[in-house]
């Protein structure tokens, strides 16, 4: 380490500035001559403020630091400028430590000359100049830094959990036992989800509903918990810690303050309708029903569209032999408004509609299942009550297909590995296996079983006999073509390369069940927007990191977890589920949250009223007053993302620690380094121009 | 580009087959990210008449074996349905591939053991002559040049189709066959062109 140090402020610089230049050990070093940077700075910008330069081989370490915090103290430093890395790395790492020194940490300011310099160039002498340039437009800019104070917002103790099923349950039972309340909202009559349709879960082959309705009951009993199912958030307003959120309670035309769960108004309804939702089409439901008997809560719901009394206003049988009198026609949609601090998005997946992929099959011919089909039909409670039958109901098959990949890693559907169905598939040969002594062919591209006892559970089913062909399925058909196929009329020919041997195989099966990908929710779109957050373009929600911060969203206070961030299994929805809940629960022990105070704001006085700004805010912090005809910004929403400051046509948006001064100085500063005197008065004497 | 202005050791030179044939092939072929899932072997309605499986052969031009490809009947083999390249889960574009497969066999007279080049030959020789194709000159002309005693046997289709008008027998010549041979003469000088284009190293 060496200093270059000036013996005295030069008139008329109102500030005392020091610069630091880092090696980063020869990530800059090796490029970019840093002694010669730091020279340069005490030399050429001394009439700017700089008092000191130095350079050292890691600013980052303590010891990096403890110069800088040593010379606020004896030099009187009250600006500070870091040439290293991107303030992605290590702005928050100086910022602490001027603030340790009594500086204001916002006075910093950390200009990159290894991502933007030394990364990126090979020529020293090119490189070197280029790192003086930044050093000379952080050196400008910084004067004009303003100190800044962090955004304070208190946080409500209450949480909403939208979305019911294993990762929302999970979330909602770690805020609820921690002593805080939980409002959870379903959109189906009972909480579950998914795993509620499932018969046995990969690769324990525990029962999936006696793992998860104890979960449920502890979630419909819990104190701190309230319920909201057969409902929908219909509008967010407001900002972390303080949303209001309005959840609409469809009508259920049952009387959940009368009504028992005695089932007796299911037995006596009439009406008998296709249950395309629990149980995948292949079962019945009653047009008064819950969706299945461990239903949470017990109180069932009459579908209007298949009901007799709202159909044709005859029958009632419900309403007559309800010994409880809680059967409610009138009953109507009602709105009601929560208030919570933090909101945590468990919306959860769809499967891939396998009727996309036409050549196999799927809604054409009969014996060709979906995964959720063969799910329900392996569950001792569903349709078929365990046994593993054809379409017909009662032929036990012979010999059946499993396809992996149906709608994954296709071009044509879905770029990405749905990342369950490898493992599903396997469990579903075991399952075939267990209840028939059918032959069960296994058709795969590569087997994906990296989890925890995942490829034991692989080695057990090989085991068992089930035959592997390695190659995508090209089509099913149910027509027999060659000559030594008659014997297999009427049964389903898998087409496929057997590319292990690299010949073309034709077998015939008599069931084919599709692992059929997961999808994001058909309105997972129109629910991001509703909740201010983005999704990818495959509709999935994006995380703040995908590696570092996997649970929150871009937006403060708005949190993700389970199938709504992508495919995966029930373990890592359980371990979002907690994630998200241990990082509100941090939020609603401190009491209140610090934001960062990189805010617009709108100058009303120039403010036109256009509204050019409110819908380009990406964080719908922008609200309009109709009265006074101007924008003004939500502090809490705002992101400093700078959108509305850049596209505001009368200029009158400004951004904390990115006003017009501080980037015109900045560009000062560069072209005054790299020889090019601006053109025009210096930029203090100028106003700062509009945009 | 790795290893761009000085030459590749030998053994890691590999790679050169497939960037020849992605080269050879016109636009994107995308033969790179193939994932050997054989989708296109098991929906190829000619893969019972081929020595290697369309996935096979990929895998043979990444190794380059390129004196099997060449000599490989695959190509000769495919009809052209596009089964494979509307179903392929890469978007790998097959038949195409398969082209520039022919192509490079054609150019360097390597050829597979087997009457299917010369099958094409007729067949392109009939386009030059009438603008279309002309079946019953196909067949006869082929059979009886490498098969003439399965002749009689082929009698029956040939009188059936003929009769249910499924195939002419006298050839069809289309109105502006001189201006076809005009585009196919020009198309193949620009053939010659591109196949003297530099392989991108």
């Amino acid at each position: 380490m060496s200093a270059s140090n000036l013996p005295a402020q030069p008139d008329g610089a109102r500030e005392r500035i020091g610069v630091y230049v880092c090696h980063c050990g020869s990530n800059i070093a090796a490029t970019v001559d840093v002694e010669a940077v730091r020279d340069w700075s005490a030399e050429h910008l001394g009439d700017r403020g700089v008092v000191v330069a130095r350079d050292y081989k890691f600013m980052c370490a303590s010891t990096g630091q403890e110069l800088i915090e040593q010379d606020i103290k004896e030099l009187g430093l009250t600006r500070v400028v870091v040439a290293a890395c991107s303030p992605h790395m290590h702005e928050k790492t100086f910022r602490g430590a001027c603030r340790r020194a009594g500086l204001n940490p916002y006075l910093c300011e950390l200009v990159s000359i290894r991502e933007q310099d030394s990364w990126v160039h090979t020529d020293r002498t090119a490189a070197t100049a280029k790192a003086e340039a930044i050093v000379a437009g952080g050196v400008y800019r910084v004067a004009h830094s303003e100190a800044l104070e962090p955004f304070r917002v208190p946080i409500d103790p209450a949480t909403l959990v939208v979305g019911g099923g294993i990762a929302g349950i999970s979330a909602a039972l770690e805020i609820a036992d921690a002593g805080f309340p939980v409002h959870l909202v379903e959109r189906e009559p009972s909480i579950g989800g998914h795993m509620a349709q499932f018969d046995k879960t990969f690769p324990t082959l525990d029962c999936a509903a006696c793992i998860l309705t104890p979960r449920m009951v502890t979630a419909g009993m819990h104190q701190n918990i309230t319920l909201h199912t057969w409902s929908e958030v219909t509008d967010v307003a407001g900002y972390v810690g303080n949303f209001t959120v309005t959840i609409k309670h469809r009508a259920r035309y049952v009387d959940t303050a009368l009504c028992t769960g005695c089932g007796i108004c299911q037995e006596k309804c009439p009406s008998k309708v296709v249950d395309t939702r629990y149980e995948a089409g292949l079962g019945y439901r009653k047009g008064v029903y819950t969706p299945f008997p461990q239903a949470v809560p017990k109180y069932p719901v009459i579908d209007v569209e298949n009901c007799i009394y709202f159909e044709k206003g005859t029958c009632g049988a419900c309403k007559k032999l309800c010994p409880t009198g809680a059967i409610d026609f009138d009953q109507k949609d009602e709105e009601v408004t929560v208030k919570v601090g933090n909101i945590i998005i468990a919306t959860g997946f769809e499967l891939f509609d396998a009727r996309r992929v036409e050549q196999y099959g799927y809604g054409r011919m009969p014996n060709v299942f979906t995964s959720l089909e063969f799910e329900r039909m392996s569950n001792a409670a569903g349709p078929t009550a365990g046994r593993i039958v054809l379409r017909d109901g009662v032929t036990e098959p012979k010999a059946v297909g499993i396809v992996h990949c149906v709608g994954s890693r296709d071009r044509n559907y879905n770029n990405y590995c749905s990342a369950i169905c490898c493992m599903q598939s396997l469990k579903f040969a075991h399952l075939v296996r267990e209840h028939t002594d059918a032959t069960v062919y296994e058709f795969y591209i590569d087997i994906r079983a990296p989890g925890k006892a995942f490829d034991e559970f692989y080695q057990r089913v090989m085991e068992e006999g089930s035959v592997f062909v390695r190659g995508r399925v090209a089509a099913i058909s149910d027509t027999v073509r060659l000559p030594d196929e008659e014997a297999h009329q009427g049964r389903l020919i898998v087409s496929v390369e057997d590319t292990l041997a690299g010949v073309q195989r034709r077998i015939p099966v008599d069931m084919v069940i599709l692992s059929s990908g997961l999808e994001p929710a058909t309105d997972a779109q129109e629910v991001a927007r509703r909740f201010g957050i983005t999704c990818s373009a495959d509709g999935w929600v994006i995380e703040r990191h995908p590696k570092l911060d996997p649970v929150a969203t871009m937006t403060e206070g708005v949190f993700a977890a389970g199938c709504a961030l992508g495919p995966r299994d029930i373990p890592a929805s359980v371990a979002n589920g907690a994630a998200a809940a241990a990082r509100v629960l941090a939020r609603i022990q401190e009491g209140e949250l610090a934001l960062e105070p990189i805010r617009a704001t709108v100058d009303q006085e120039r403010c036109s009223g256009c509204r050019i700004c409110n819908d380009l805010c990406p964080y719908s912090a922008i609200v309009y007053h109709g009265w006074e005809q101007v924008s003004e910004v939500n502090p809490a929403l705002c992101q400093g993302c700078g959108v509305c400051i850049a596209a505001c046509p009368a200029g009158a948006i400004s951004g904390s620690g990115f006003s017009d001064v501080q980037i015109l100085s900045q560009i000062d500063g560069l072209l005054t380094a790299l020889g090019g005197a601006p053109p025009g008065p210096a930029v203090e004497e100028r106003e700062a121009v509009p945009a | 580009m790795p290893g761009s202005g000085q030459a590749d050791p030998p053994s890691v030179r590999e790679g050169d087959f497939l960037r020849e044939v992605i080269a050879a092939t016109a636009g994107d072929s995308r033969l790179g990210c193939c994932i050997q899932c054989g989708t296109c072997g098991g929906s190829c309605p000619s893969a019972a008449d081929m020595d290697h499986t369309p996935r096979m052969l990929f895998a043979m031009i990444r190794a380059g074996l390129r004196g099997e490809v060449l000599r490989s009947t695959t190509p000769w083999m495919c009809v052209s349905c596009y089964f494979c390249a509307v179903r392929c889960p890469q978007e790998v574009h097959i038949p195409d591939v398969m082209y520039a497969v022919k192509a490079i066999a054609t150019r360097e007279g390597v050829m597979p053991d087997s009457t299917a080049p010369d099958f094409s030959r007729t067949f392109v020789s009939n386009i030059h002559r009438y603008g279309r194709s002309y079946e019953v000159g196909l067949a006869a002309k082929h059979y009886i040049r490498h098969y003439p005693l399965r002749l009689p046997g082929m009698a029956p289709m040939g009188i059936a189709m003929v009769t249910k008008g499924r195939m002419g027998f006298a050839p069809h010549r289309i109105r502006g066959v001189a201006g076809l041979r005009a585009i196919l003469a020009r198309a193949e000088e620009l053939e010659r062109d591109g196949a003297t284009r530099e392989v991108p190293a």
